[in-house]
């Protein structure tokens, strides 16, 4: 789990191209969008891109999306119970 | 007061078919043009419903009096051929030649129709022949070059592409001139052709709903697309008179603002929608009581519906005159949503019908109002008003009332 | 078309020259050998946060940038109105979109590229960044898309009843495949030349790429200004007695002589099928005209006219034309009647009359 997560941070970054962090910026709980990392809503799709390319999960629904992207560590929980590569 | 610009010429194609009363026919009948996919190439074929054009390019080329096979027009060029070809039945191409004229097209994504098949062999150093016939084609200009040319016309040219409010831009621009006195008439549309690009784009958004979109409703779930083409004739009110033209409407009132709030989403609030129909009831004289049926943007996306909505309520209360998207007719034809509604809520005087929103279940729990859902006949339509909103934050309403 | 003149207050263009830094744009020159000028990039983050930069294609950096610059320059934090105009928008974002879409066969498809590619997608941004909420326009008509922004802002002027500031403007990208893609059209040489030599090969057809952005803070008040649009034409693949037509009715039409005019701002790009078209306009010089063109500096894309505009803009300001843009020296000791003649690889033609103020 944590090295999905550290994994994961690093994905995150590199995707979004956040320039100037590094994974252990990222905080496992602290919240994506809003005051935490200040993400937008055209990140969550970049993020739900993210999932479906490299773990293969599809997010159909952007509510549910937005649900299991709320911080590193919900998403690294789903990505466990869900992955498909 | 200055004087008014009236539409005295209208033509249209879209999935409900070609001309006026074939579209007049379908939105009484209830007819929608959204079905399964049947000519679109995507790898989502059994997946999505479309307002397609039953046409191959083929029998659009045809229909326009162009050889078939390569020749070099893409679908989008030939949808703007079409609707032109329909405009020219009901009005003298003479009369387009003999003083200053505007032909003002819109689209959104150029020729992608037909570049997305050939693009990688574009780029070979070996392209094939009939391919190069297309290279310069994504570009939005092309179509109104098409038109102008076939026609053999030399009219002001210009291409506008503000996404989904492209065409009611054109409605704009051409009035302006007019009144201006720059020009004498303007012919005013767009016409979007479905695309890979188009349709991808939108389902990377999550803004596709798979099955028949449902706009204004609480469970929606996003659009439906279509494509199609429509363009009017503009001029001042006194000249269509002065040549016995039939006048379908006035065109009293435009306004185009803009959301400054993020890239694709409107402002939550509405603010930016409800600033620019506010703009257009001013620049028309009239009061929100005088509007007799909204034609709404209602493209049955989360953000859309519910901005739009909620921008009607504060602008017409919580008894607004019936407003209803047409989208579930034709899926949303993007740059030719603005022409071909603006058709519609001029179809909607002529024929005093209230246009139903289909696919309407439940009402949104953000909002106290729901969109008409049933055919009203004699329904005694004075001015209606049509809505378009695209990405980039650009908004633009337009009035139209009966002569 | 006789309208209100357009009182130009600030002008900013990025170019393949670092016309970004006004004062030493041609100090040094730059030149190329592959038919491609690209232009110098300059820093970004000045104009735009780093969360939203971080998604931004170089031509949506570029034109916000040009756009916002502009407005500061003119000391202006809200326009009435933005008017924009794009050939072919941010290439960059379709071909990215594009090839996913093909390579990745319609499968996990990000969606930057397609918001991004969208015509309107740099008006969207100057509005956000300058909170103007008036009327907002995208123009996409070739080489006339610059000229159609500029015509809309005359227009907006002439109906306007207060004083009123507008912000327009255009630009194009190129990029290694739309350069590829036009070169099977002849939009390109063959042999391509030194960019400084481009009209030494204007015996062959085609040109030399380039792109940019040009951003104009326009005005019916000429308080501030340092030039004046007064008259605008687009003519439509023009034989030449129709040019020489326009420019006899341009110059009309500003009671100007063809001993008035100062300068004449030349779009000439070495392409053979235009050079009757270019002749006709150096033909309506006299001894007191001075003839300049920028196409060796900037390259042919469907917006280099706004190069063209800033320069006779530059001019009118400094009041001094450099050696490196001259090709034939007139007499006039002053910039003050400018007329600029554009051709465009497909042959259409934009006239403007371009005059100092002050």
């Amino acid at each position: 789990m944590e090295d999905l997560k550290r994994t994961l941070k690093q994905q995150i970054i590199d995707s979004l191209n956040l320039q100037g962090m590094k994974p252990e910026d990222i905080d496992d709980n602290a919240p994506l969008f809003g005051e935490g990392l200040g993400l937008d809503s055209i990140d969550s799709l970049e993020l739900m891109v993210l999932l479906e390319r490299n773990y293969g999960i599809k997010i159909e629904d952007a509510r549910e999306g937005r649900k299991i992207l709320s911080s590193v560590q919900t998403m690294a929980e789903y990505i466990q119970q869900n992955k498909k590569i | 007061m200055a004087e008014r610009v009236v539409v005295t010429g209208i033509g249209i194609i879209s999935a409900l078919g070609t001309g006026m009363q074939a579209h007049v026919t379908a939105l009484r009948n209830k007819q929608s043009g959204v079905k399964p996919i049947s000519l679109l190439k995507t790898r989502y074929a059994n997946d999505f419903v479309l307002g397609e054009i039953r046409m191959t390019s083929d029998e659009l080329s045809a229909y326009a009096g162009l050889p078939v096979g390569d020749n070099g027009h893409t679908r989008t060029a030939l949808l703007s051929l079409a609707a032109m070809k329909d405009l020219l039945e009901h009005v003298d191409i003479e009369l387009l030649r003999a003083e200053p004229f505007a032909f003002i097209n819109a689209n959104t994504v150029g020729g992608m129709s037909k570049m997305e098949d050939i693009y990688m062999d574009v780029l070979r150093p070996d392209t094939k022949q009939e391919n190069i016939k297309y290279i310069d084609t994504l570009d939005c200009a092309e179509s109104t070059e098409r038109v102008v040319n076939f026609y053999n016309l030399k009219p002001f040219t210009a291409t506008i592409s503000t996404a989904c409010s492209s065409s009611s831009n054109s409605f704009i621009l051409g009035a302006r001139m007019i009144k201006q006195g720059i020009v004498k008439r303007a012919v005013v549309g767009g016409g979007d052709a479905l695309s890979r690009f188009t349709l991808n784009g939108f389902y990377s958004l999550k803004n596709v709903d798979k099955n028949l979109c449902k706009p204004f409703d609480q469970n929606r779930l996003g659009l439906n697309l279509g494509e199609g083409a429509g363009f009017c004739l503009l001029e001042l009110e006194s000249d269509a008179k002065a040549r016995g033209a039939n006048i379908i409407a006035v065109l009293s009132g435009y306004a185009n603002t803009n959301d400054a709030y993020h890239p694709t989403a409107p402002s939550p609030t509405g603010e930016g929608a409800y600033r620019t129909m506010q703009e257009a009831l001013a620049m028309a004289g009239l009061e929100t009581k005088d509007i007799s049926y909204i034609n709404a943007h209602g493209t049955a996306t989360q953000n859309n519906d519910a901005a739009e909505g909620l921008a009607i309520q504060k602008l017409f209360g919580t008894n607004p005159p019936p407003f209803s998207s047409t989208k579930p007719f034709t899926g949303h034809t993007l740059a030719a949503a603005g022409v071909i509604e603006g058709i519609f809520s001029m179809l909607a005087l002529q024929e005093q019908m209230i246009i139903p929103n289909m696919n309407f279940e439940t009402r949104m729990e953000e909002l106290a109002i729901q969109p008409a859902t049933e055919l009203v006949e004699n329904a005694g339509l004075q001015h209606v008003l049509s809505n378009s909103f695209g990405f980039g934050g650009s908004n633009v309403s337009l009035i139209f009332s009966k002569p | 078309m006789t309208m209100q003149p357009l009182y130009i207050i600030s002008a900013c263009s990025i170019t393949a020259q670092d016309t970004y830094n006004r004062e030493n744009f041609l100090n040094p020159v730059r030149s190329i050998d592959d038919g491609r000028l690209f232009v110098i990039d300059p820093d970004y983050t000045k104009y735009i946060n780093p969360v939203a930069i971080r998604r931004m294609s170089r031509m949506l950096k570029r034109g916000i940038t040009a756009g916002m610059r502009s407005l500061d320059e003119a000391g202006i934090k809200t326009p009435d109105g933005i008017i924009v105009g794009t050939s072919r928008g941010s290439v960059t974002d379709m071909e990215i979109f594009l090839h996913e879409l093909i390579e990745l066969d319609e499968q996990a498809l990000n969606p930057a590229g397609f918001i991004q590619s969208t015509y309107n997608s740099v008006n969207g941004w100057l509005a956000m960044l300058s909170k103007c909420t008036g009327y907002n326009q995208t123009y996409v008509h070739r080489g006339f898309t610059l000229e159609l922004c500029l015509f809309d802002a005359m227009l907006m002027l002439s109906e306007a009843k207060e004083k009123k500031h507008l912000l327009a403007g255009a630009f194009d990208e190129l990029t290694p495949e739309y350069f590829t893609i036009r070169t099977k059209i002849n939009y390109y040489k063959e042999q391509l030349p030194n960019s400084l030599n481009l009209y030494k090969h204007d015996d062959s057809t085609g040109s030399i790429g380039g792109e940019g952005a040009h951003f104009f803070t326009v005005s019916n008040d000429p308080a501030n200004a340092t030039s004046s649009l007064r008259s605008l034409a687009m003519l439509q693949k023009p034989t030449v007695a129709e040019l020489q037509a326009g420019i006899d009715n341009i110059l009309k039409e500003n009671n100007l002589d063809k001993e008035d005019i100062d300068v004449l701002v030349c779009g000439m790009n070495g392409d053979s099928r235009t050079r009757s078209l270019v002749d006709t306009a150096i033909n309506n010089c006299s001894a007191n005209t001075t003839v300049v063109n920028f196409k060796h500096l900037g390259g042919e894309y469907d917006t280099a006219s706004g190069f063209g505009l800033w320069l006779a803009d530059h001019l009118c300001r400094t009041q001094l034309i450099p050696s490196e843009v001259t090709c034939k020296v007139g007499t006039s000791a002053s910039v003050k009647n400018i007329l600029f003649c554009n051709t465009t690889i497909m042959g259409n033609v934009s006239l403007m009359v371009v005059t100092s103020v002050n």
